[in-house]
């Protein structure tokens, strides 16, 4: 069968397995469906997921009160204000957004370049990057003075006679959003489909048999069904790995676009793709290293893909530094004086902090992940991981804040101090998040079992 | 006229003679039978319900002077909506008049403009004149009589006013003195030919009674000066146009002094080297003002060093003695001063002893400009104010019985003389007349609601003593008496209108009813300036020695209290548009921090907002501080006005009040307070930066450079036209060119623009929040060193950009361009993305973080009806005032003629700094400013071809004195 990744490479031999030697495809859907379905009653998810959840589910109620807020006060209950006029809204949205691109990379890049490491990670992957977008969306209407009609971004036909304005990066970037997100969802769900009719195969209680039965959309395993499976999935990959592509060059757009001092810059959608890598990158790192023990995911997630997602961080590192340079010489070459005032303030202003934090999360730790003891070291690597989320929040605070708290006018200089509503908002979406990857961890199967199967060399 | 009617004082007196309860009762009998029963729930809601149906009766129009009510099925004779009404009226402030025309939409004011014909505005207004349209619909002015700060009825009142009229005013006394013995009248500066005849009339009946003129901020100094000097009470009256070199002591003169606008108007008029001579004005002073902004150069001086200065000038000009010693710079000035004999003027500040005042008159008849340059003048004042009928008098006198009634008249003396309250406990029967009730209503026995200046009829002679005409703008809103009126009722005079009486001062000049018409349509009675006399310098004046003006104490600091440029002695605390207007030079609102020279603020490590109690004699106050970069060393600067206990919702204890320290005994003494930092709204949200360089968005240079290059200011240029650029298609194109030579930054512009276009009010918290509205902005830049900056204004508004930043990132097309150049804001289409604001590099742009025209203390009444309020959520800008745009484009339509707008800043700005019209005329005024090789635009580098541009500030230095 086409089914593409690792069919050619026996993964289980060598000192450093993809899969571990004795691992049958038998023995990994047992192990999957077993931690999906339950069968024998006990406990209905294990302890940490409750806990989990809990945790996640007060984040959530924290962030639902602060949108109902901010739903009834208005957008004055942030700290936005006159020169700077997008904050955290626009702030999270971008960081999301990125966060959201590692699934793609990993799942539609490397299924197209047919890297076997990247099956025991896709589908991992891909739930993040559904959680992650789901949060970013949020932002896009909430920013909005009026949110109410956030639907007038769409060209549709109205009795105003009036239609988007086509120049503007927003309408692009909701564009983009919108592919991005359907073409995700589509990617991650025919992907599952499989995995789905497997599960509804071996349930035993009527309500996943009809839950999953639902979901798996009559997929028997035919040997129609896989013949056209194959290329459907391939021409999904290679629209989605574009799309990652695009998605993060528009939000870049989204500033370069923009005439502000430290925005109008032709380097951004570049730039943007590379720091969208870098925390895709960490924040499946950040997951993985925890879940593995917690799901007993170790025979088939070993430390060779550990070693793989490491070399990945530290090149998405590489190329950021690059972009963080070429913004200093293109800063100090150009001719805006403007530019430098304000990149002069990052470096030793208000919001010197940021920057430099930036520079030692995002570039100066990620470093030490040249040495493979330390990438494989857990408790080394998940604080890089940690420390590079922080790292790419600090990097869109410096761009979108500290630029518009000093642009050309030194009579409209301001500053910036976020609210508790800000935060609180912030706390919701990561509550959001959690919950969202907890119910996915807990019914959908973590593991690619079609993919994996195949890979073990029993073809569909 | 307004179509009004007589009714104001009519409808007062009835009230006045108690008749108003007795009416209630006359017009619904059974009302007095059913509040006698006891209630219970049913009746009680009936009587609820009787009560919200009397509600809105209440709010009918009162009708006709015979009291027959008139139903609006025909509308008024010359109100057709949407079609403004202007009548002329004048703005009062200390007793001198500013002419001004009021607009009215359906018969309501909603806007002030300036009256061309009145020589005291010519067209320009001033910011308090702009924002009285608050004053007029303030929910917090006076309601009703007050008796101990508490509501009474009118009977009431009238009756202690019988009371007082049978002792004091008693024909024969007990004690044998004079009728009216023990009365005493306190007002303001009186300039009014009526109010004067008024008062005159009140003494005439009781010849015991005495009349006390008083102002808080006061010119006493500069009439006993002039007094001093020509040995009578003169006004001397500058003129700027013929001024060459003008040196301004401590100067208000453009900034405050009677007359000011007419002053600017003048200076500006020599201000640009492309349209004429420009003149020299060198200022010196301790606290920088407008006028020393506006100079060529500035010089710092603490008042000794002032002090100090004066005595060398007048050494050197009046005893021709070779000037020695003192700053450097004051040898080639003296010798620019002679150099200009006969076309140099010296103006002194209104702090300094009338001593220094003779002096300096002395100065200026040395320099033979007496005729040319300046007049002296009968004064304006009705009766020019004695210093013994000066308030401290006044105050002795009620310490020691001597007072047994008096009648405060518009004057809010117990906020500004701290004392006063004490003193009036010793008279037994104090009433204030006053339209709102401040401190002196509620600490004097009574209050009489007094109407608005804008519901009454007066009249009040301005700097130069043209009479204006007042006439009232509406009925009165809270049913305020008229002062005239109300003065003679309480003294129990005959009531007449206060309309015959004004009438009856002008018969011989305005005989019939057509030029009665005339002078209230122009606003002014033609020909009523004030003399020109030929009394002359006494020989004294020049031998007058003058006293040290402050406490010669090297060690102290000098605390030097001026009043607040807006709220003025504290009349405007509860004016929100000038609490939220920034202060020109410090950008504060809604505060007034302590101003602090920045060598002070190094010695005792003081940053902005930091507090500090500040002790002299009795007096204390805790305040915060404010670093005044080109402040004298040595001196703090207080400003009056703040702090008030009765002023209204919007102004009660807002900054902190400095009155008590006026008179205060004793050094100073300033400690840096444990207490954390007060944060003090300031529009300007960074540390003050004081340029090194040149700036390139101000621009500006001297005239020899003027003379060696003119274009020199064109700098860096727009780039070249590019792919994009179109031309507009439009039948007109837009744009405006504002020159910084006229500009003297005193904000008139702001408040115009908020006033016209609906502009809300966010408060100190959103200002601190940085989240202030004004689509209008002074932007102030500094340069040079913090001790002595050079200062320069730059009004910033929406650009109109033909290539807008803000268009193109507006996902919903919510701000596009139009076919005449304006860059146009749809509010209705507006989703609040705030990327315009953004993208804008002028950030001219405003968003409504909160729904704050909401939330602003003024009825939907006052409103512009031709311009939308904005609702929550939306952007907002400057429209090149498209409302008045459209009106003209209709005018034209109808009447073929071309198209004539006048924007709101434009017709406010009193130095005609502001030009506006079509750029493809060429004959218009605009495009001849834009031809100016000063011109410029601002952020060329940004390719957005601006519509505003500028016309950069040339400064006429003496090439003797080094920068």
């Amino acid at each position: 069968m086409t089914r593409g990744v690792g069919m050619d490479v026996d993964v289980t031999q060598g000192n450093d397995p993809l899969i571990y030697p004795q691992e049958t495809p038998a023995s990994l859907t047992e192990r999957v469906c077993v931690a999906t379905l339950r069968p024998d009653g006990g406990m209905w998810a294990p302890m940490w997921w409750w806990m989990c959840l809990g945790v996640a589910l007060l984040l959530v109620g924290m962030g639902a009160v602060s949108v109902a807020w901010l739903f009834y006060a208005g957008l004055g209950i942030w700290g936005i204000d006159w020169p700077v006029a997008w904050g955290f809204d626009i702030l999270n949205y971008v960081w999301w957004i990125a966060i959201a691109s590692g699934g793609t990379f990993i799942s539609a890049l490397f299924f197209l370049l047919r890297a076997p490491w990247r099956t025991s990670l896709n589908r991992l992957a891909e739930s993040l990057t559904l959680c992650a977008a789901l949060c970013a969306a949020i932002f896009p209407i909430l920013h909005l003075g009026r949110p109410q009609f956030f639907y007038w971004l769409f060209p549709y036909p109205n009795t105003m006679g009036l239609w988007a304005q086509f120049r503007s990066p927003l309408v692009w970037d909701f564009f983009a959003i919108l592919a991005y997100v359907t073409c995700s969802i589509l990617f991650w769900y025919f992907g599952l489909l499989p995995d789905l009719a497997t599960l509804r195969d071996r349930a035993q209680r009527r309500w996943q048999q009809v839950f999953y039965g639902v979901l798996a959309l009559g997929f028997r395993g035919s040997a129609r069904q896989w013949r056209h499976y194959g290329p459907v999935y391939g021409v999904l990959a290679a629209l989605m790995a574009p799309l990652v592509v695009s998605v993060h060059s528009i939000v870049g757009m989204d500033f370069a676009g923009g005439a502000a001092t430290g925005w109008h810059s032709t380097e951004f959608p570049p730039f943007f793709v590379f720091g969208a890598a870098l925390s895709g990158f960490a924040i499946v790192l950040l997951v993985l290293l925890p879940l593995r023990p917690a799901l007993g995911l170790e025979p088939y997630v070993t430390d060779r893909h550990v070693d793989v997602l490491g070399r990945l961080l530290l090149t998405s590192s590489l190329c950021v530094a690059y972009a963080y340079v070429m913004d200093v010489f293109s800063t100090f070459y150009g001719p805006d004086q403007a530019d430098r005032t304000m990149f002069a303030f990052r470096l030793h202003g208000l919001y010197a902090p940021v920057y430099w934090g930036t520079i030692i999360l995002n570039i100066v730790f990620p470093q030490l992940l040249w040495w493979r003891a330390i990438r494989l070291n857990p408790a080394v690597v998940w604080p890089i991981c940690l420390g590079v989320l922080v790292g790419m929040w600090l990097e869109r605070f410096q761009i979108i804040v500290t630029s518009l708290a000093h642009t050309q006018l030194v009579s409209a200089w301001g500053q910036y101090t976020p609210t508790v509503w800000e935060w609180s908002l912030l706390c919701g979406t990561i509550g959001l998040f959690l919950t969202a990857f907890l119910l996915l961890v807990r019914f959908i199967p973590m593991l690619a079992m079609a993919e994996m199967r195949a890979m073990l060399g029993d073809g569909p | 006229m307004p179509p009004l009617g007589r009714s104001g004082g009519a409808d007062a007196s009835d009230r006045l003679a108690g008749l108003s309860d007795d009416e209630l009762v006359r017009q619904f009998p059974r009302l007095e039978g059913a509040l006698s029963h006891a209630l219970d729930r049913r009746r009680t809601l009936r009587l609820l319900a009787l009560a919200l149906a009397s509600g809105g009766l209440k709010g009918c129009d009162p009708g006709t002077p015979d009291r027959g009510f008139v139903s609006a099925v025909r509308a008024a004779e010359g109100v057709v909506p949407g079609v403004p009404n202007i009548y002329a009226t004048a703005h009062v402030r200390d007793g001198y008049a500013e002419g001004i025309l009021v607009t009215h939409q359906m018969g309501r004011p909603i806007k002030v403009e300036g009256n061309p014909a009145h020589p005291g505005s010519r067209g320009g207004t001033d910011v308090m004149a702009q924002a009285l349209i608050h004053d007029f619909y303030d929910p917090d002015r006076a309601i009703g009589p007050l008796h101990h700060g508490m509501p009474a009825s009118w009977q009431d009142l009238t009756g202690a006013m019988q009371r007082m009229r049978s002792t004091v005013m008693a024909p024969r006394r007990p004690d044998g003195t004079r009728s009216g013995t023990g009365l005493r009248i306190l007002t303001g500066t009186v300039t009014s030919p009526t109010m004067g005849r008024a008062i005159a009339q009140i003494m005439q009946a009781y010849p015991g009674a005495i009349w006390h003129q008083w102002d808080a901020i006061g010119r006493k100094h500069v009439r006993q000066g002039g007094m001093l000097a020509y040995g009578q009470a003169v006004s001397v009256l500058p003129d700027l146009t013929q001024a060459d070199v003008v040196l301004a002591l401590d100067s208000d003169l453009l900034d405050s002094a009677p007359g000011h606008l007419a002053f600017a108007r003048d200076f500006a008029m020599r201000r640009n080297p492309v349209r004429g001579t420009m003149n020299r004005l060198y200022a010196v002073e301790a606290t920088p003002s407008l006028t020393g902004v506006a100079a060529d150069h500035r010089f710092i001086a603490s008042p000794v060093m002032l002090d100090e200065v004066i005595g060398r000038l007048s050494a050197g000009l009046l005893q021709d003695e070779a000037p020695s010693g003192g700053p450097e710079w004051l040898g080639p000035v003296m010798r620019d001063l002679r150099a200009h004999r006969g076309r140099a003027f010296i103006h002194l500040g209104p702090d300094h002893p009338p001593e220094v005042h003779a002096t300096v008159h002395a100065m200026n008849e040395a320099l033979g400009g007496r005729g040319r340059v300046f007049d002296v003048l009968e004064p304006p004042e009705y009766r020019t104010p004695s210093p013994v009928d000066d308030l401290p008098t006044l105050m002795e006198d009620m310490e020691d019985g001597r007072v047994e009634a008096l009648l405060i008249v518009d004057v809010n003396p117990v906020h500004q003389v701290p004392r006063l309250a004490a003193a009036l406990r010793h008279v037994p029967t104090s009433i204030t007349l006053a339209d709102r009730p401040h401190e002196t209503a509620v600490a004097t026995n009574w209050h009489v609601p007094l109407a608005h200046g804008m519901e009454d009829w007066g009249d009040a002679r301005g700097h130069d003593g043209t009479v204006a005409l007042i006439q009232p703008q509406a009925m009165p809103l809270y049913g305020g008496m008229n002062a005239l009126a109300a003065l003679h009722a309480c003294v129990g005079l005959p009531l007449r209108p206060a309309i015959d009486m004004v009438r009856a001062t002008w018969r011989d000049l305005l005989p019939s009813q057509r030029d009665w018409h005339d002078a209230l349509a122009t606003g002014v009675i033609a020909g009523t300036a004030c003399r020109s006399i030929d009394a002359l310098l006494q020989p004294a004046a020049s031998r007058v020695a003058s006293p040290a003006s402050f406490p010669r104490s090297a060690a102290q600091p000098v605390l030097l209290l001026r009043p607040d440029p807006y709220l003025w002695d504290g009349r405007g605390a509860n004016n929100p548009w000038l609490q939220e207007l920034p202060r020109p030079l410090s950008k504060v609102v809604w505060d007034n921090p302590l101003l602090i020279p920045p060598d002070l603020a190094r010695d005792m490590k003081l940053r902005n907002g930091d507090v500090v109690t500040l002790s002299q004699g009795q007096a204390r106050a805790r305040l915060p501080v404010w670093i005044q970069p080109g402040q004298a060393s040595g001196c703090v600067v207080g400003l009056l006005g703040w702090g008030r206990q009765h002023a209204g919702a919007t102004g009660d204890d807002v900054g902190t009040d400095l009155y008590p320290f006026r008179d205060a005994p004793g050094p100073l003494r300033i400690e840096v307070a444990k207490e954390t930092a007060i944060p003090v709204a300031c529009t300007e949200h960074h540390a003050t930066i004081i340029g090194t360089a040149p700036s390139e968005i101000a621009r500006h240079g001297t005239l020899e450079q003027f003379r060696g290059n003119p274009a020199f200011l064109a700098g860096k240029q727009e780039p070249d036209a590019s792919l994009y650029r179109r031309p507009p298609d439009g039948p007109v194109a837009w744009g405006m060119s504002i020159d910084l030579n006229a500009c003297i930054g005193c904000n008139a512009c702001v408040t115009a623009c908020q006033v016209e276009n609906n502009i809300p009010v966010v408060g100190r918290d959103e200002v601190l929040r940085q989240r202030e509205m004004h689509w209008l902005r002074i932007d102030r830049f500094h340069e040079g060193t913090p001790d002595a900056p050079d200062t320069f204004f730059q009004p910033m508004l929406c650009m109109h950009c033909e290539q807008a930043p803000c268009e193109t990132v507006c996902p919903v097309g919510a701000t596009t361009h139009d076919s005449e150049g304006l860059n146009v804001m749809v509010y209705n289409r507006c989703i609040g993305t705030k990327f315009c604001s953004n993208n804008c590099p002028y950030k001219v742009r405003r968003f409504n973080y909160f729904a704050f025209a909401q939330h602003e203390n003024r009825p939907a009444i006052s409103r512009n009806p031709d311009v939308s309020v904005r609702t929550r959520g939306v952007m907002e800008k400057c429209t090149f005032c498209v409302q008045r745009i459209a009106q003209a484009r209709i005018a034209t339509d109808r009447d073929g003629v071309a198209e004539q707008v006048v924007t709101a800043c434009q017709a406010a700005c009193p130095t005609r700094a502001i030009s506006f019209g079509d750029i493809h005329d060429p004959a218009a005024e605009v495009t001849r400013h834009k031809a100016s090789p000063l011109s410029y635009a601002a952020l060329p580098e940004q390719g957005t071809y601006p519509r505003v541009t500028y016309e950069g500030r040339i400064r006429n230095r003496n090439p003797d004195i080094g920068s």
